[in-house]
């Protein structure tokens, strides 16, 4: 299949079978979207010679792969939420304001290295695991974060294997203590800042109520100043109250931090909730954002927004591209009191409930769902240009909004396609420059 | 005129698994995998490099 856009004046081709992506006159992009077009002699016999040429190279109207690679169980990663509890008030948070819909509770050091122990057990041949630990505001369990930690790196050394480890946190209990431990320890952060101080305060409260812009800011940007090249991720969320959200990607790349997402919230909110009229808005935004990214990195300022990424040349396999994020079969989420979910965003839903790091897999029926689901059994994403790149769409999302971990939101699907294009342009305009 | 921007290299390896999660690696709501690179192949042209 071959994907047409247009981006401003430039007319791009995206060879969803050989994922090449082309740049061509209007004309030619016309002509390939099935649309009318008045070609010279001269300029037919010059498009076609390029058809062909690349037809016969595979970088157009390639064939795509049919086939899903089978899946192996063995694990490879895990959300650990350490601490389900949080120190904050989130209006959006769909982890109910850190509780999960359950009591406030932390994750014992027990749990928590029964969590590695199942992870390691579970492994089979993979070298290199990961574990996020997730919240909550993981921070409010530190001392068990640490532990955890230390306990993995000596039983990987054991076994041959190597943990990555990750976390997030909104950042109010970032002392100097929880940054060199973070800094030593964490190949990732990701920081919670939604951007503009108003539009950050409006819905990350204090328990008390009060905005927490003013009691994270500062924290967030030693935290950053002290990391270094390190991976590290300020992430946002934005909602209907913020459709103009470029302004606080800028804003926080203004603040000096240079690795930065914002996301569409999910959440059923009315007043906060992304709805479908807020579509022609949203793809607008991501349009200004993407003009101005290519400004500043063309005069060399530029940051880094997660979903501009995209990497055409050097991606991940085909087994990555089908299966996706690897929840409920490589990738587990375990809660508190060591019950296993297929990730994070199932947490504490019963009816999703796998088993738990003591007893193993009681629900094998859940994973096989998870194993069985990749890209090719969700229908909807056959004639989609984006199938390769996205994935099918996050089965949770997917879930939540159609309860149908193979059936994509089509909102979600709108937002990621216009992504993908944005990104495939930045992508053109700094080959165009390095040229 | 077409202009070819970006085709993918060959790949030396798939479906080995050193490839991160990819909802750890940043976002934990939409993720795109095709933003990832392949860690195996970048880890390798690192060392040929060296």
């Amino acid at each position: 299949m071959v994907h047409v856009f247009h981006y401003h004046d430039h007319h791009y081709l995206y060879d969803t079978g050989s994922g090449a992506l082309h740049e061509c006159d209007e004309k030619t992009a016309r002509h390939l979207a099935g649309e009318p077009v008045e070609f010279t002699d001269e300029e037919l016999k010059a498009t076609l010679a390029d058809i062909e040429g690349l037809k016969e190279a595979g970088l157009l109207y390639a064939e795509e792969p049919k086939a899903a690679p089978v899946k192996s169980h063995e694990l490879k990663a895990m959300c650990i939420h350490i601490c389900h509890d949080c120190n904050l008030r989130c209006k959006y948070c769909f982890a109910d304001e850190g509780a999960y819909h359950a009591a406030r509770e932390m994750m014992s050091l027990a749990t928590a290295k029964q969590a590695i122990d199942f992870l390691i057990a579970n492994s089979g041949a993979r070298k290199i695991l990961e574990v996020d630990f997730f919240g909550g505001e993981p921070l409010m369990n530190l001392d068990v974060i640490k532990e955890t930690v230390a306990y993995a790196k000596a039983e990987a050394a054991k076994r041959g294997k190597r943990f990555l480890f990750t976390t997030t946190t909104n950042g109010l209990l970032l002392n100097d203590d929880a940054i060199a431990f973070l800094n030593a320890e964490m190949e990732n952060v990701v920081l919670s800042l939604d951007g503009r101080p108003e539009i950050h305060d409006a819905v990350r409260k204090t328990v008390s109520g009060k905005g927490s812009f003013d009691a994270v800011i500062d924290k967030i940007k030693k935290f950053v100043r002290i990391r270094g090249d390190k991976n590290y991720y300020v992430r946002g969320t934005f909602t209907a109250k913020n459709l103009d959200f470029s302004k606080d990607v800028l804003y926080l790349a203004d603040q000096g931090f240079a690795s930065l997402s914002v996301e569409p919230v999910v959440t059923d909110i009315p007043e906060l909730q992304i709805r479908q009229e807020h579509l022609p808005a949203i793809e607008a935004e991501y349009e200004k954002l993407c003009d101005e990214y290519i400004c500043r990195e063309a005069e060399g300022k530029g940051f880094s927004f997660f979903h501009f990424h995209i990497d055409l040349e050097g991606g991940p396999c085909l087994a990555k591209r089908v299966s996706a994020c690897g929840a409920g079969n490589e990738y587990l989420s375990v809660v508190p009191n060591g019950d296993l979910y297929p990730c994070h965003q199932f947490a504490g839903d019963k009816k999703w409930r796998m088993g738990s790091v003591y007893e193993g897999i009681t629900a094998p029926e859940i994973r096989s769902l998870f194993a069985s689901s990749s890209l090719f059994t969700r229908e909807k994403c056959g004639a989609c240009f984006a199938k390769f790149i996205c994935s099918g769409g996050c089965s949770a999302n997917n879930y939540h909004y159609n309860d149908d971990i193979n059936k994509p939101y089509e909102m979600t699907c709108a937002m990621m396609k216009k992504r993908i294009e944005c990104a495939m342009h930045v992508l053109a305009e700094r080959k165009s420059r390095e040229n | 005129m077409i202009r070819t921007i970006a085709k993918p290299q060959a790949k030396k390896v798939t479906g080995c698994g050193e490839c991160r999660s990819t909802c750890q690696s940043a976002c934990k709501t939409s993720c795109t995998v095709g933003n990832q690179s392949c860690e195996r192949v970048t880890r390798e042209e690192k060392i040929e490099r060296r």
